[in-house]
């Protein structure tokens, strides 16, 4: 029993290609432990460390390099930017939520906002205090420390054009007493300009790094006032959340603004059964656009910003539709050129032209054709159709996102295609044989043995693929401003806040990360195919 | 001509009167930019009365920059959910692609520059036929230079040394600077954010006010730099402070913060605004289609009054004049998902204050105007404005009739929706009736409150036109 489940495990672990856990299994079982260890050891206690090492050096550089926006951020900041970013997430979802909130949760929770908000009056009048006297202690270093230097800065110019302006003047009644044919005084004259011109950008160099240190004490941070702005903001922040989590929970909320709607209705129909004559044509126009406005309010929901775990999501999303259409192209094209010698040669030059193209060419072209296929696509059957789906409806698929997904196939179905190629080109000549002997047909032959012997080869060129198709889809999404990963990162770099080079830093990994689950995911259906041994991947 | 349609809510006898006192101030050389209430006093809110608005899921567009506060202030503070209206605010990349989603369908509508409707109706750059019934901001917009052109400017001016300089500051100082530049066989370069955006007509403005040509648009230039001596390029605002560290262009105009970020991050300094260009010029405003304003009147309607209830709210004054909501207004900017900036530096202009160098911190309370001088009415002298410098600077390649540019402002400027929203605001209390131009005809007092002290009258844009020493002059 136990031994099955050993050989299940370790066949799990050879299937999804996670060979350094397979030391550990076998140290359970007790097989070799100084070898295990040791393999433990080389498999998984060096990338970690090395890793770890990474970090440190990252920390300890990070601050070292200083740019106009701030910092590089070291990892802390990094971390403390993604928590901003999931809490500003978590704050939409409240919102949403209250906006749906009914009956008794809805008091609950107002009371419990409110009581919070009320929290947050005597510690935001502190922050507010403690950013003031900050502001001050900053307004006194400054007082001693910048204005000398300015003012050492202002001297030393001064000086330093009043002397020039006496060379000048020297110079000038020198030139008097030269008479016209006195070659030698002139040359000497001139060699005295330049000289002069030499002392007069010596001096200004020299005072214009009087004037740069006076900046840098102008440019230098002040930690205490960084602190309490933080603090403030933090708190300021929270206060907004909240009063918007209020307005969600009371007046603004659905339900209460179901029943509000109900009420006036309610009135509009009592005072419509009680009028008469002419009286009741506006009534029965109220009525009716008060029925639908309810209808409508019923149905409402918050209209939420997009998130970063959102984004991601459709990220994700837009990566396998791209991913899907390239392979829908790349798989039945590549069989053939497989499959024909003279189909892959007219394959070829379009394969060899439009290969190297970059996405950011691609991207433009493929949303000025989509769009053209959408003229009003907030109108149109295809958008409103997906719009209106469960699960993927709130995803609000639009041109934009079918422009990324194309760009992802266009660049990513290369791979597929020719290695899709090569896999049926190279199916064993015995086999072949065999299909001629039995005299199969063509359906049958490429089913049964031409398409089973070139899979590896098949999902080798996907996994590739699907790789390319990341790293393609942010740029696109980037350029094609599609809610995602990529204009998450364009609206940071936009926004130029004092955290937004962190939130980028965060991305990095964010696509890092899931750039090598869909790796993961690739490999465990590229080895699923494989037959044993025939194709060695990593 | 003048008299081209009446408004619904028009009483001749004070159509008469107003004129009068415009005449007059303008003759007396009053300050005729100053029309309007000064004070916006809190007010007691009534109750909504619900449109039957066709559409109640609208995506609204914006670009990141502080003045695209009354769109994020109607949704933040629920104007629009009091109109019965669930709406989503959405960045934009650029102006063009803003302006390419609201034509395509896939944005409602958005915060537009003012020279994108007209010059989207009159085909300069896509065609399509654009309209606004809501001026969403005045002034907003100041232009840096880099630190070495800076340096330079003081070098040329001593006066500028001094850390308070006189101001306004006109181009006079970076003349010879452009003239250096010229002799080595370079162009400076500077950015501005869209070929017809405010930006681009302010940042010529006041380089021709001091005689620097900043170059014409041809038919077949339409990069704008025929004859130029500064060459100007597009950049998106958000772009502007890193496109000038990497040292593509020396100065740009734009926008807050992005001005406010060069200072924070010390990579420029500002050295005017646009209030010193020209005194409460018209910066942004609310653009439809006009195809969507007509499938969508009530929306149309019940989107106008949530903005003007957004733009009074931004402009609130206590008893002392002073703003009491900007600062709110500045937290609810600095979320990332709206303007993203640094709450501290949104702050500075958005509270009337503006750093022109860490060591320059001026009051400048009328840097934003949200509500107050009649802001948001939609005045056809602001678009013949526009029209004028167009034309000045080729964009519109023939000479046109004064008749034409009134006819093109009221193609896109549509006061009716506005009054018709003001009205309804009046009746339900959320605004006063002193708070709107009823009477007007759509023409703003002449007034000659710009940098080089020219006089532009609406009514007569040709004149306008024919004072011009730098671009076309009829």
């Amino acid at each position: 029993m136990l031994t099955k489940l050993k050989h299940l495990l370790l066949k799990i672990i050879d299937l999804t290609a996670l060979g350094f856990l397979e030391p550990i299994v076998r140290l359970c079982y007790g097989e070799e432990p100084g070898t295990q260890v040791k393999k433990i050891g080389q498999f998984m206690m060096v990338p970690v460390l090395v890793f770890l090492l990474f970090i440190m050096v990252w920390s300890a550089f990070a601050p070292r390099h200083k740019t106009k926006s701030g910092e590089v951020p070291t990892p802390a900041v990094t971390f403390d930017s993604y928590r901003s970013i999931m809490t500003f997430h978590g704050r939409e979802g409240d919102k949403e939520r209250a906006y749906l909130a009914t009956g008794d949760a809805r008091e609950k929770w107002l009371a419990e906002a409110e009581a919070r908000l009320e929290e947050l009056k005597p510690l935001r009048a502190e922050a507010e205090a403690a950013v003031e006297e900050a502001e001050a202690a900053h307004q006194g270093a400054l007082t001693a420390t910048y204005d000398p230097a300015l003012a050492e800065y202002n001297e030393a110019r001064q000086a330093a054009m009043e002397e020039s302006k006496q060379r000048i003047a020297k110079l000038k009644v020198r030139a008097e007493g030269i008479a016209a044919d006195d070659s030698a005084a002139k040359g000497e004259l001139l060699a005295v300009y330049r000289a002069h011109t030499a002392q007069t950008a010596n001096a200004k160099s020299d005072y214009q790094k009087l004037k740069q240190q006076a900046d840098a004490i102008l440019k230098a941070k002040f930690p205490q006032l960084a602190a309490a702005r933080a603090r403030l903001t933090r708190i300021a922040e929270e206060e907004q959340y909240l009063k918007q989590l209020v307005k969600m929970l009371s007046g603004g909320n659905r339900e209460a603004r179901v029943a509000d709607g109900q009420t006036k209705l309610d009135a509009l129909r009592a005072q419509y059964a009680g009028a008469e004559g002419a009286a009741l044509f506006p009534l029965a126009k109220s009525i009716n656009s008060a029925e639908s406005r309810l209808a409508r309010t019923a149905e409402s929901a918050y209209a939420k910003p997009w998130t970063l775990p959102m984004q991601i999501i459709r990220s994700v999303y837009c990566v396998f539709v791209g991913f899907f259409m390239g392979s829908v192209i790349a798989i039945p094209i590549g069989v053939l050129c497989g499959l024909s010698r003279t189909f892959m040669a007219a394959m070829t030059p379009f394969i060899a032209l439009f290969k190297p193209v970059s996405p950011i060419v691609w991207l433009p072209i493929f949303l000025i054709v989509i769009g053209g296929f959408f003229p009003d696509p907030d109108k149109h059957w295809f958008f409103t159709t997906l719009w209106n789906a469960p699960l993927i409806g709130w995803l609000k698929i639009n041109p934009a996102f079918l422009a990324s997904a194309a760009t992802v196939a266009m660049c990513s179905l290369w791979a597929t295609m020719v290695n899709t190629a090569l896999g049926v080109a190279s199916v064993d000549k015995d086999h072949i044989n065999v299909a001629r002997v039995l005299r199969l047909g063509f359906w049958p032959r490429l089913f049964k043995i031409v398409l089973p012997s070139a899979l590896p080869l098949v999902f080798a060129g996907l996994r590739i693929s699907l790789g390319v198709g990341w790293m393609v889809l942010i740029a696109a999404e980037l350029l094609a401003s599609s809610e995602g990963l990529g204009k998450f990162v364009w609206d940071q770099f936009n926004n130029g806040a004092s955290d937004s080079f962190a939130k980028m830093v965060v991305v990095v990994f964010v696509v890092g990360i899931i750039g090598l689950l869909l790796d993961r995911i690739m490999i465990v259906f590229q080895r699923a195919v494989s037959f044993e041994g025939s194709v060695a991947t990593v | 001509m003048m008299f081209h349609r009446r408004p619904r809510f028009r009483i001749p006898h004070k159509l008469l009167t107003a004129a009068l006192v415009g005449l007059v101030g303008a003759t007396l050389g009053q300050d005729a930019s100053a029309i309007g209430p000064e004070n916006v006093p809190a007010i007691e809110g009534g109750e909504t009365a619900p449109l039957d608005v066709e559409k109640s899921e609208l995506k609204f567009g914006f670009i990141k920059l502080t003045d695209c506060a009354p769109i994020v202030i109607a949704k933040e503070k629920g104007f629009f959910d009091d109109e019965g209206l669930s709406v989503e605010v959405i960045a934009q990349p650029n102006w063009k692609t803003l302006l390419d989603n609201v034509i395509s369908g896939e944005l409602d509508g958005a915060h537009m520059l003012s020279g994108q409707p007209i010059a989207a109706t009159i085909g300069f750059g896509t065609k399509a036929h654009i309209i606004t019934a809501f001026t969403m901001d005045l002034n907003g917009n100041g232009i840096t230079v880099s630190n070495a052109i800076w340096e330079k400017m003081q070098e040329n001016d001593s006066e500028l040394l001094s850390p308070q300089p006189k101001h306004p500051i006109p181009a006079d100082a970076l003349r010879p600077i452009v003239e250096d530049a010229i002799a080595s066989g370079e162009k400076l370069q500077m950015g501005m954010v869209f070929p017809v955006s405010t930006h681009n007509y302010e940042i010529r403005y006041w380089l021709a006010a001091s005689g620097i040509h900043p170059g014409m648009y041809t038919a077949t230039d339409i990069g704008g730099r025929t004859d130029a001596q500064v060459e100007l390029s597009v950049t998106p605002p958000p772009m502007m402070p890193a496109t000038l560290e990497a040292g593509n262009i020396q100065g740009y105009c734009v926008g807050e913060p992005w001005n406010q970020q060069a200072v924070a991050k010390g990579i420029g300094v500002p050295v005017t605004t646009n209030y010193d260009i020209w005194k409460n010029n018209p910066e942004k405003v609310f653009g439809v289609t006009a195809s969507w304003a007509d499938e969508n009147p009530q929306a149309m309607l019940a989107v106008t009054k949530a903005l003007i209830k957004a733009g009074r709210w931004l402009d609130q004054t206590d008893e002392d004049g002073n703003l009491v909501n900007r600062e709110e207004a500045a937290r609810i900017l600095s979320r990332p998902d709206y303007v993203g900036a640094d709450y501290d530096v949104i702050k500075n202009s958005m509270t009337g204050y503006f750093y022109f160098q860490k060591t320059d911190k001026r009051s400048m309370p009328d840097f934003n105007v949200f509500y107050k001088y009649y802001c948001t009415y939609p005045w056809y002298s602001d678009g013949i404005w526009f029209l004028t410098q167009m034309r000045r600077w080729g964009q519109i390649t023939e000479p046109k009739p004064a008749e034409w540019y009134h006819q093109t402002a009221r193609k896109v400027y549509k006061p009716e929706i506005y009054l018709g929203a003001a009205r309804m605001l009046v009746e339900e209390g959320f605004i006063k009736e002193s708070e709107v131009p009823w009477d007007t005809d759509g023409y703003k007092p002449a007034t000659s409150d710009f940098i080089d002290g020219k006089t532009y009258d609406g009514k007569t844009p040709l004149a306008y036109l024919a004072q011009f020493e730098i671009g076309n002059t009829e």
